[in-house]
């Protein structure tokens, strides 16, 4: 591993910093006292440890044969792949055979967290929305970001995509530890609030102004054109509802920070930092939904690899490029046990933070060399099911298990009563 | 025999476009007999064998459901795995005939489902085309901030980004359009008073980046601000030149004087010229862009950073060099080596290793690390690289005050509260593409009102009137309300749908003025207002749109071409000449009304030196215009026309490998329409075996053998074969890359068979035999052409007016510039 060999800097050192320390334990936010159960839609009655989701997911996937073992239930011996994961066995389960019955390689890649192609979702009941996306609906301010998408915008054919809204458009993932930093513990200063405030009010004097301007179109069409008016007007609502999120939230000052802002480096190198980040987010209750997309910015040769990951994920079979796919994906797997052990270790409730996460990691990415979508690579850990497993399940016929079955009891757990997801069939964990 | 009969006709009824596959009178009752016949037997509602129910199944099918049920069927007769071996089978031709009229049943399920009725739907601005609608309304250039940064990508229907359908609007992109309005309105009129002009001189303290750290303060100590490589390179090291002593940037948006004491150094280096990747007998170049240091490293790629100036740097003493560019408030010049090296990293660790004997002895054994590497090349070798004295800025350069912008919107005067109505009435009509009524501006005005009461300036009150025009859906979306008894559009949506097929962007005023006199709407002004917008250049935007969409060249560069095996794409910016090339010659078919056959096969194309050298060209270029395109005749028919173009040849393969199927599905798909269906799901996927050997031609040899899947690819891979001697940067290959030393390479073979039987030995003969199907392409053409001027898919009961098109344009020779007159004129375009 070469990570870039500047003269000892305090970005260095704060790296290393987040990486051997424990977490501070902050305070979790109670949100009752914001009175604000409920007002916006949140549908999940709230606890004391409220319930959290984490979903990471790459866009190259994983070699299968170093993952997969042999030998299916609690024995399953550790493969290559599952090595950096062994302190965190007991916390996990494995599954081979989930998939979401999609075709298309790296133009399928973006159904990992919605069960369904883009093209697919339009007449659908729930459109295009992914898991983290209508589970952010049932929590809607409860806390001040409804969810965190993080990660990489960009890789082959757009890149992961992972994080959808109903109407189809993609969110778009906060970068970096800096902007995430930003997000979570740097507020306005009390000098700018009225500007903020000002800011709001403008906002909502424009909103009301297009209101009034879309009515005035909408005499003038007939009624197909009405159907896409109502896009907009339903975008209209939606911002009305993220401004009210903002408006209350904007009085109540963010956490103070445990460190000081980092400056992004790469995707590679600041992996670890992402990751403690995102469990700060959960800890300080500033969301209790977190998504991590590991695309077209997690560049090899920041692991001293020189080549492209997509040029090496078609490896054709090449030992020498599987080689390497393999360095760079026990790196990932190093630092999702990390992230797992970091929640493991904080005391929460009457359990730990994991108790109470439910954290999916895998792709939508089976065998990137042959671009399937099948047989996909899928980790749940935490969220207090029973673990320690490796569950393998039929890939065809009637013993077959939709992916979404996994995603379903996830919600469920999560606090959504919901009967399906996506294509699922039942409930499956 | 009869089975063979069948099997041509069926391929001659798979050359018209699935959408628009005939849909023969009796194929529902074909289908439903053979359903009822084969399959409800095990799979009616009370056996159900695995789970599936064939019973409800009726034709013509109503729902999803029901095509997916239907597909389901047609994928297992074509794998032969239905009716399983204990059940009676079917007959071969009873099989054929009833697999073909399923599969007619779910095509024509699947346009009556997407149909919009042959009408164009409410449709938005796509990104492109609001960002030069801003540019416009406020006479400003936006690209050097990204107001669209954030926005989520525009959704297209077949590659095209105009599609009125597709395009989605949601809370999340229209919070975006808040934050660009914002950000546009308080850029383009924000400031009142005229900001003082600044001088800045830097002569010393360049530290650029980390990397070059302490070479450049051990060799030069700070004083010089050196540049080696081009900007796109996998290191960053050398290849942007920002002041970082200057991180605050420049105090206001404007036009500044940038001038740089420069000169070349070494181009008489010595060394292998293989280390540099550069023809150091061409004059250097240097070029600016901009650079902000709060968003990132300076000697870094910015997500903004378009180019602003490029001049020839002087050789011997260091002269001044002056460019004028625009900053926005904040940014800072950097600077960059268009022709520079192609990895100044490797290059420093290359020729220190290998001219070790040229240094000093005591420096000999230093020369392994990089960081010493680059000391002593730059300390004792010939580096080539430009090398900057000292930079003196001053700005902004304001001839004017108010700026244009705020004249274009305020008026000559500038901003005056009294005027607050009327300024905001003309920006509606301006930004609404037609005239309003008195109480659609009056919401504005209210705003603007109620903002004052809040405590804002007049100005800043009418500024956020304006921030609220531009989020408003009269100004997102074209509303086309039709007129009712023709639905042909009216005189402003005609000039409107016109000028941003045109051009993407606002009517012009003489535009305007023949819309507010209904005279656009005749048939002789639509084609004079053609002609003279073709020869405005904003017709540029018209000609990048449409090939973006058409030949997704949008795409280009999504799948990055691997650095080693294609460094030229990156160093020599293939990547813009092969956008620029089929740009020329859609522009040269348009202005000569040259055959649009040439896209099929031509003698000439366009190319600059670096694409010239791609493409083993002998070119006549010098150094003075290496980088201006040229038209050049073409001797070897295997380059000419589409297919001889770089930037087919490599969207149509991931950047790493070519397929043949990949490839022939892209020809099929694009050029000649006529889409193939999905294969079957239960295909297993190709997983590239690249140790050599087997080679593609031998593992698609299987499609072959099963009749079913033959029907398919005989006509997807036969263009695929023919182009596979072209690598995934579209250079020419006799063989593929040796795997290993023991295997010798396996020579290409791009000879081929087409459906009807007819051989081919290579790809020219491939392109004879392609202008066989000249008028299905010239159909294809038209019916994207349409598509994307009229913002909505062209659909089954489009066609006699779009064959009506294809005549025209057969009459006259194919001619390009026909083909644009008759898409205008037709009353597709002229409709909602």
């Amino acid at each position: 591993m070469s990570l870039s060999k500047s003269s000892p800097s305090r970005r260095h050192f704060l790296r290393s910093v987040g990486a051997t320390l424990s977490l501070p334990v902050m305070p979790s936010l109670l949100p009752n006292a914001l009175g604000a159960s409920g007002k916006l839609g949140a549908t999940v009655a709230e606890t004391a440890s409220p319930s959290r989701m984490v979903a990471i997911g790459n866009l190259l996937g994983y070699q299968l044969d170093s993952l997969f073992p042999k030998t299916a239930g609690a024995q399953y011996e550790t493969t290559r792949l599952l090595k950096p994961l062994e302190a965190v066995r007991k916390d996990m389960t494995l599954y081979r055979g989930l998939d979401h019955g999609v075709k298309g390689g790296h133009f399928a890649v973006h159904s990992f967290l919605t069960g369904v192609l883009k093209m697919d979702a339009k007449g659908r009941p729930d459109g295009n929305i992914s898991l983290d996306q209508l589970a952010a609906e049932s929590v809607r301010g409860r806390t001040r970001f409804p969810s965190l998408t993080v990660g990489s915008e960009g890789g082959i054919h757009g890149g992961c995509q992972m994080s959808w809204t109903r109407s189809g458009t993609r969110v778009p993932p906060i970068p970096g530890p800096q902007q995430l930093f930003e997000k979570l513990f740097v507020g306005e200063p009390a000098s700018r609030l009225s500007e903020v405030k000002d800011r709001h009010s403008l906002q909502a004097s424009i909103l009301d102004a297009v209101s009034g301007d879309a009515k005035t179109l909408e005499r003038k069409l007939d009624s197909e054109d009405r159907a896409k008016l109502d896009e907009y007007l339903t975008s209209v609502r939606e911002v009305e509802q993220q401004l009210q999120l903002k408006e209350q939230w904007v009085e109540v000052p963010k956490p103070d920070a445990p460190f000081d802002e980092p400056k992004n480096v790469n995707l590679v190198e600041d992996l670890p930092l992402i990751y403690d980040l995102i469990a700060l987010a959960l800890q300080t209750d500033s969301t209790r939904i977190a998504t991590l997309e590991i695309g077209g910015d997690f560049l090899p040769q920041h692991l001293g690899i020189n080549d492209g990951y997509h040029s090496l994920s078609h490896h054709g079979k090449k030992q020498d490029a599987i080689d390497s796919l393999l360095v760079l994906e026990e790196y990932q797997m190093t630092h999702f046990a990390r992230f797992l052990g970091k929640l493991a270790g904080t005391k929460e409730g009457d359990g730990t933070l994991l108790d109470h996460t439910s954290v999916l990691f895998g792709s939508g990415m089976g065998n990137a060399n042959a671009h399937t979508n099948h047989d996909l690579p899928i980790i749940l850990a935490g969220g207090g099911f029973d673990h320690g497993t490796f569950k393998k399940v039929p890939t065809e016929g009637h013993g077959k298990v939709p992916l979404s079955n996994l995603f379903l009891s996830v919600l469920h757990r999560f606090g959504v009563e919901r009967d399906g997801f996506g294509n699922s069939t039942g409930t499956f964990v | 025999m009869r089975s063979r009969s069948i099997t041509l006709f069926l391929a001659f009824l798979g050359t018209i476009p699935a959408s628009l596959a005939t849909l023969k009178a009796n194929d529902g009752e074909v289908a439903f007999q053979f359903v009822g016949s084969y399959c409800l037997e095990c799979h009616d509602a009370s056996t159900e064998e695995g789970s599936r129910n064939f019973e409800e199944i009726d034709f013509p099918l109503q729902d999803e459901m029901g095509i997916i049920a239907v597909q389901e069927i047609i994928d297992q007769l074509n794998l032969g795995a239905m009716p399983p071996k204990k059940a009676d089978q079917p007959e071969h031709n009873l099989k054929t005939n009833a697999i073909a009229a399923l599969t007619a049943e779910v095509a024509d399920a699947h346009a009556r489902l997407k149909s919009t009725g042959g009408q164009t739907l409410l449709r938005r601005l796509n990104e492109r085309e609001y960002l030069n609608t801003l540019e416009d309304l406020f006479s400003r250039r936006v690209d050097t901030f990204a107001p669209t940064a954030k926005f989520p990508s525009d959704q297209t229907d077949h590659h095209i980004d105009t599609i009125g359908d597709a395009l989605v609007t949601s809370g999340f992109l229209l919070d975006n359009y808040f934050e660009a309005a914002d950000l546009v309105v308080e850029k383009a009129l924000g400031i009142e008073k005229k900001p003082e002009v600044k001088t800045w001189t830097f002569s010393d303290k360049f530290t650029q980046g980390q990397e070059l750290s302490y070479s450049h303060k051990s060799v030069y100590n700070y004083e010089y601000l050196c540049v080696y490589e081009v900007p796109n390179t996998t290191n960053h090291e050398g290849g942007y030149a920002g002041l970082e002593q200057f991180p605050e940037g420049v105090h206001a948006a404007g036009y500044y004087e940038v001038k740089a004491l420069a000169h070349s150094m070494h181009r008489d280096s010595p060394y292998d010229p293989e280390i540099f990747r550069m023809d150091l007998s061409e004059p250097f170049r240097l070029g600016i862009v901009t650079g902000d240091a709060s968003i990132g490293e300076l000697h870094h790629p910015q997500p903004v950073e378009p180019q602003l100036a490029e001049v020839t740097v002087a050789d011997g003493k260091p002269q001044w060099h002056t460019m004028k560019v625009w900053l926005e408030k904040g940014q800072q010049p950097r600077f960059i080596f268009p022709n520079g090296m192609a990895n100044c990293r490797q290059a420093f660790g290359k020729i220190a290793k290998e001219y070790k004997e040229q240094w000093p002895e005591e420096e000999r054994d230093k020369a392994s690390g990089i960081s010493q590497a680059r000391r002593i090349v730059l300390k004792h070798g010939k580096m080539p690289h430009i090398r900057i004295h000292e930079v003196q800025i001053k700005g902004p350069l304001y001839d004017e005050w108010p700026p244009e912008p705020q004249r274009v919107v305020f008026g000559e005067k500038g901003f005056s509260a009294s005027r607050k109505t009327e300024i905001l009435h003309q920006f509606a009509e301006r930004a609404f593409r037609r005239p309003v009524e008195d109480d659609e501006v009056q919401r504005f005005v209210d705003l603007a009102e109620k903002r004052i009461t809040e405590g804002h300036s007049p100005r800043e009150a009418t500024l956020d009137g304006i921030k609220a025009i531009l989020c408003s859906p009269s100004f997102l979306y074209f509303d086309e309300a039709a007129e009712k008894e023709k639905g042909r559009l009216s005189a402003w949506d005609l000039a409107n749908r016109l000028s941003y097929f045109l051009t993407a962007s606002l009517p012009d005023e003489q535009l305007r003025s023949l819309a507010a006199s209904g005279e656009i709407l005749k048939k002789e002004t639509i084609l004079a207002e053609t002609a003279r917008l073709l020869d405005d250049p904003k017709s540029d935007n018209f000609i990048a749109g449409f090939l973006d969409s058409w030949l997704n060249y949008r795409a280009l560069g999504d799948q990055p071409p691997d650095r080693n095996n294609a460094a030229p794409y990156y160093y020599d910016d293939l990547e813009t000449a092969m956008k620029t090339e089929t740009r020329l010659f859609l522009r040269h078919l348009l202005t000569a009304n040259a055959p649009i056959t040439d896209f099929l096969d031509s003698d000439y194309t366009f190319v600059n030196r670096p694409l010239a050298e791609h493409y083993r060209l002998d070119a006549p270029f010098t150094h003075d215009n290496a980088y201006t395109f040229q038209k050049v005749s073409l001797d070897d028919r295997r380059r000419g026309g589409l297919l001889g173009m770089g930037g087919v040849l490599t969207v149509s393969s991931n950047g790493i490998e070519t397929s043949p199927v990949v490839r022939g599905v892209y020809v099929m798909e694009n050029i000649l329409g006529t889409p193939p269906p999905p294969p079957p799901d239960e295909v297993p996927a190709l997983e590239p075996d690249t140790r050599g050997t087997t080679t593609i031609r031998e593992q698609l040899a299987k499609h072959r053998e099963l009749a079913t899947c033959a029907d398919c690819h005989q006509r997807i891979d036969p263009p695929g074969f023919a182009l596979e001697n072209f690598d995934p940067i579209g250079r020419w290959r006799t063989s593929y890359p040796q795997v290993n030393k023991k295997v010798p390479a396996v020579k290409i073979d791009p000879s081929g068979e087409l459906y009807d039987g007819r051989k081919f030995e290579h790809l020219p003969d491939f392109k004879k035999l392609l202008l066989d199907q000249k008028d299905q392409f010239t159909r294809h053409l038209t019916e994207r052409l349409l598509s994307y001027g009229a913002g909505r898919r062209i659909e089954l009961l489009d066609r006699p007016r779009v064959d009506a098109v294809v005549a025209q344009v057969k009459e006259d020779d194919y001619g390009m510039r026909t083909l644009l007159e008759g898409v205008v004129t037709s009353e597709i375009f002229l409709s909602r």
